[in-house]
């Protein structure tokens, strides 16, 4: 089990040090048992960091405002910023790192491992609780969670309320790092694809209704890809003005923009944006599901995602987020890449 | 006017509401919104509250506003398009999303008057239903002026007393409902009475979270446009749009042309939600953007609720439903940025 | 449709003037409603005009309301419905909606001195309420002009000009040296205080870029000015034009609605934020 007094003995030590600017990881929230990204700046607040299975988010999105900050300053401080990952996040620091997004010494990564575990999705746990608010949850040993209620404390079976994606996990440790908490190794899982048996199982037409019908929900809030690491362009293509626009932009660019997509959130449109979102994706997403989590409207964006990377894999052998030297999906190709489907 | 139903009856005034389009809250998978029921025996009122506010029907995410086109004779034709005509009645309505209606009532009111919202607003019935448990974790309504058994904009309120509802009507709208069911209501009893004030005693005792000080947070915002605070607050915000188009009092939208051919040219001018956290909301063409940063977005959030709109319009423009709070990704949470405030120093 | 002030009233350009060529382009429309209304507005109000199928933008009227049968818009080509609007020929239509705006108050002036100190485009809002003035001079003091340009090619309305200097003084400036420009070489703000028009009994309306009216107002406080005697017009994104997107909300204010006219007395209260 990793212990919370290593991690922020890890942080103390590092801010002590001032080897990083500061350090981005979980911190306790003054409301209930989700913990809040928090952005520890001195020693002393490292008190405030925490370490549970509802440890969710990916923490990695966050070097994507860092950078936009220190492009902003005048004279900015060239020390990395520490960050908290668990073994999903670990991955899509390595896409960053493979798109020259980042630098390697613009991060110092605090690794977490989730050893036999994971984290949890918070609705499969509130099911389980049966209405029971649950206060505070921890790590117990090996496969189990200790949730604490008002009416006291109760034991879940850690499978029971894992995250869809945990459960199809392929790096339960941290890939990249230059502290690791936890045991190494890779936990195995039998069908790493198994969330999309039921749906690659219905036919064509009953798939088309199923996505008719679930993105028919959307309202483009932007949620999944405000909170996805690895959209950050700073120009999307579903934004329908210029955002990279400086003085001597001429009017005549700014006119040709061309509009991909409507504001309304027609069935079309919101199609466009989940279809061209997905692609964009491919052989990039890490699946760390954030972006089925943070959707209000429940849909389950995640298998999108999970169907390309599968296609990857099985016509590509290619898997996001293992090697930063490895070249993108997308922009090159092998000798032996499969033709068939080429007319 | 006050009455009671029993709730086996319930279904049965709905289906004697044939003449209306009725919405009321549905579950699909884990998730409540309001839809037009076709079948009155589903309706079911036993649920937390929904995702997106009624605010959706009577201020809708896409209204189109008018047609264009340019036929050969005539030259550019432009047609304007109204809601469709008919009235509708709304069942479930929380108490804190009803008197959000009447918040957003001030800005589409005044002076030139929104035809679209109004159309759609004077249609509309409003049943409400008061909460006896607080339908979320993180509802506040006690401190924004509100109450669980409020009847602020709305025609009837629905109160559960077990196996009957205390039905009360506030206007002709509400009396017309109940009277085209009339044989299905009963006249209220003095224990139907009790029992009611003692459920909405206990109502009240259940809301566990509050604002502090609520009362001195407009004048502390009016001093804090420079405060370090909103930098502090605003550096987990991933610029999503859920606080905003969650909440049932936010108003802010946007106007597009939307082509269906360019020659010749035919096409519709269309309204759709917007909201001031998105980065391109206040940028000029130019490219200059007054609230570039995270930092002065979020403080627009706030003080547009707890200064500009009291200043403007006595009122906080927040009705303690919590939504921004639970579904927030990274749980940024109003009550806490205005406990800040009101302990402020600086 | 008569009471719904989303819809556009269809009106026909019957003039196109180009004003300033080259990068930053400015030309002059003047557009007369196809169908008889009652349209009538105040100096200083603005119009959402439609180019439909691009979409809508907030111009100020820089006609006065003492001409009937026409609206004068000068618009910097700037993005999508400006290029747009640039491209038309005389004869197009256009949509036209309005009057919004608060204007500005004119009551509050008769008998007093008008300062009117414009940059660039800024000329145009000024130019409504400057010929309004001279419609009916009996109405109010003296006026004078202060306006500039980057160039001499960015001055706008340049045969007006030329014809007003003879009712009024005109002094005119170009921000750098330039061969053949004889008057003030300079920033607008230091024209100011080369000329120092007294603040006595006077009224100052300033228009122009945002850093220029920043230290316009810096300047005609140091002459005497005070924060009343001061007006100005502010910018802003605007979508809606009534109030109601919330787009150009500044504090408890729509700069389209309760603006753009503004005292500096009332602005500096204003979150500065647009």
């Amino acid at each position: 089990m990793v212990n919370l007094e290593d991690l922020k003995k890890e942080a103390r030590a590092v801010l002590e040090e001032g080897k990083v600017k500061y350090i981005i990881g979980y911190e306790k929230s003054a409301n209930g048992m989700m913990p809040i990204p928090g952005f520890i700046k001195s020693p002393e607040e490292v008190e405030k960091l925490v370490w549970t299975p509802a440890c969710i988010f990916n923490l990695a999105k966050f070097l994507v405002d860092e950078k936009r900050r220190k492009s902003r300053e005048k004279k900015p401080d060239a020390r990395p910023v520490g960050l908290v990952v668990k073994g999903c996040d670990s991955r899509a620091l390595n896409v960053m790192l493979q798109e020259k997004f980042i630098n390697r010494d613009d991060v110092f990564i605090i690794g977490v491992s989730c050893e036999e575990t994971g984290v949890i999705d918070e609705k499969k746990l509130a099911k389980k609780l049966k209405g029971k608010k649950a206060e505070k949850i921890e790590f117990d040993e090996k496969d189990n969670f200790t949730v604490t209620t008002p009416e006291g404390k109760v034991k879940v079976a850690a499978s029971e309320v894992l995250a869809e994606r945990c459960l199809e996990c392929k790096a339960n440790s941290p890939v990249i790092y230059d502290v690791l908490l936890g045991e190494k190794g890779k936990r195995s899982v039998d069908n790493p694809y198994k969330s999309l048996e039921k749906i690659e199982s219905l036919p064509q037409e009953e798939r088309w209704k199923f996505w008719k019908e679930q993105l028919s929900k959307c309202i483009r809030c932007y949620a999944c890809r405000s909170v996805c690491p690895m959209c950050y362009c700073d120009e999307c293509v579903a934004d329908t003005i210029n955002f990279a626009v400086t003085a001597d932009t001429t009017a005549e660019e700014k006119a040709q923009k061309i509009k991909w997509l409507e504001k309304s959130p027609l069935k079309s449109e919101n199609f466009v944006y989940h279809l061209v979102r997905a692609i964009h994706l491919a052989g990039r997403c890490i699946d760390c599901g954030e972006c089925e989590r943070v959707c209000p409207l429940d849909i389950p964006i995640r298998f999108l995602n999970k169907k390309l990377e599968k296609d990857a894999k099985e016509l590509f052998n290619y898997e996001a987020g293992f090697d930063p030297e490895q070249p993108s999906l997308v922009s090159s190709f092998k000798d032996e890449d499969p033709e068939d489907f080429i007319r | 006017m006050e009455k009671v139903l029993d709730k086996k009856s319930f279904p049965q005034w709905v289906k004697q509401l044939s003449s209306y389009t009725v919405y009321a809250p549905v579950q699909e998978d884990e998730v409540w919104n309001y839809e037009v029921i076709t079948n009155p025996e589903n309706i079911d009122l036993d649920f937390p509250n929904t995702v997106l506010s009624p605010k959706k029907i009577i201020f809708p995410q896409r209204e189109v506003y008018l047609e264009f086109s340019t036929s050969n004779e005539d030259g550019l034709e432009v047609k304007e398009v109204l809601p469709e005509e008919g009235p509708s009645v709304i069942f479930g309505v929380r108490p804190c999303d009803a008197r959000a209606l009447t918040l957003t009532d001030k800005v589409f009111g005044g002076d030139f008057e929104d035809v679209y919202y109004w159309k759609r607003r004077n249609q509309a019935a409003l049943v409400g239903l008061a909460c006896l448990i607080p339908p979320s974790p993180n509802c506040f309504c006690l401190s924004v002026d509100g109450s669980p058994f409020s009847k602020e904009g709305l025609d009837v309120l629905m109160s559960d007393l077990g196996s009957k509802y205390f039905i009360e009507a506030f206007s002709k709208k509400g009396e017309e409902l109940i009277s085209i069911a009339k044989t299905l209501f009963k006249p209220a009893t003095e224990k139907d009475k009790k029992e009611l004030e003692r459920n909405r005693a206990e109502a009240k005792k259940r809301i566990s979270r509050q604002i502090q000080n609520i009362k001195k947070i407009p004048p502390m915002l009016k001093g804090m446009f420079d405060s370090p605070l909103w930098d502090e607050e605003s550096m987990s915000c991933l610029r999503c749009g859920i606080c905003t188009y969650l909440c049932p009092t936010c108003h802010c939208f946007d106007i597009n042309d939307e082509i269906l051919s360019s020659s010749p040219l035919q096409g519709k001018r269309v309204r759709t939600w917007d909201t001031c956290q998105f980065p391109d909301f206040t940028m000029h063409s130019s490219g200059h953007n007054p609230r570039q940063d995270k930092a002065s977005r979020l403080r627009q959030r706030i003080m547009h609720k707890f200064q500009y709109f009291v200043e403007r319009y006595k009122n906080y423009q927040c009705t303690g439903c919590g939504r921004c709070i639970s579904r927030c990704p990274v749980g940024i949470d109003i009550i806490e940025v205005l406990d800040k405030v009101s302990r402020y120093e600086g | 449709m008569k009471d719904n002030t989303y819809i556009p009233k269809l009106a026909k350009i019957i003039q196109i003037k180009e004003e300033v060529g080259g990068a930053r382009p400015i030309k002059t429309f003047r557009a007369q409603f196809i169908q008889d209304n009652d349209f009538s507005f105040k100096c200083g109000q603005c119009a959402m005009l439609s180019v439909f199928g691009r979409g809508e933008s907030m111009i100020s009227i820089s006609s006065t309301p003492l001409i009937k049968d026409y609206l004068q818009f000068s618009i910097l080509k700037m993005g999508r419905v400006t290029s747009s609007l640039h491209e038309m020929q005389e004869g197009d239509v256009i949509g036209i909606r309005g009057p919004y705006g608060n204007g500005f108050p004119m009551e509050k002036w008769k008998g007093k001195n008008l300062i009117f100190i414009g940059g660039g485009i800024g000329l145009a809002p000024i130019w409504s309420v400057l010929h309004t003035a001279l419609g009916k001079k009996e109405e109010y003091g003296d006026s004078m002009l202060i306006y500039g340009a980057r160039t001499s090619k960015d001055i706008v309305f340049k045969q007006e000009l030329e014809e007003l200097r003879k009712k009024i003084k005109v002094h005119l400036s170009v921000d750098v040296e330039e061969p053949g420009w004889e008057e003030f070489v300079g920033f607008v703000p230091l024209n100011v205080l080369e000329i120092k028009p007294s603040s006595k009994n006077a009224i100052a309306v300033t228009c122009g870029p945002p850093i220029m009216i920043k230290f316009v107002i810096q300047n005609l406080k140091a002459l005497g000015f005070e924060d009343e005697q001061i007006y100005t017009t502010v910018e802003n994104k605007m979508k809606c034009g009534i109030g109601k997107c919330g787009r150009c909300n500044i504090g408890l204010h729509y700069v389209c609605k309760d603006g753009p006219v503004y005292s500096w007395a009332e602005l500096k209260n204003l979150p500065q934020e647009y």
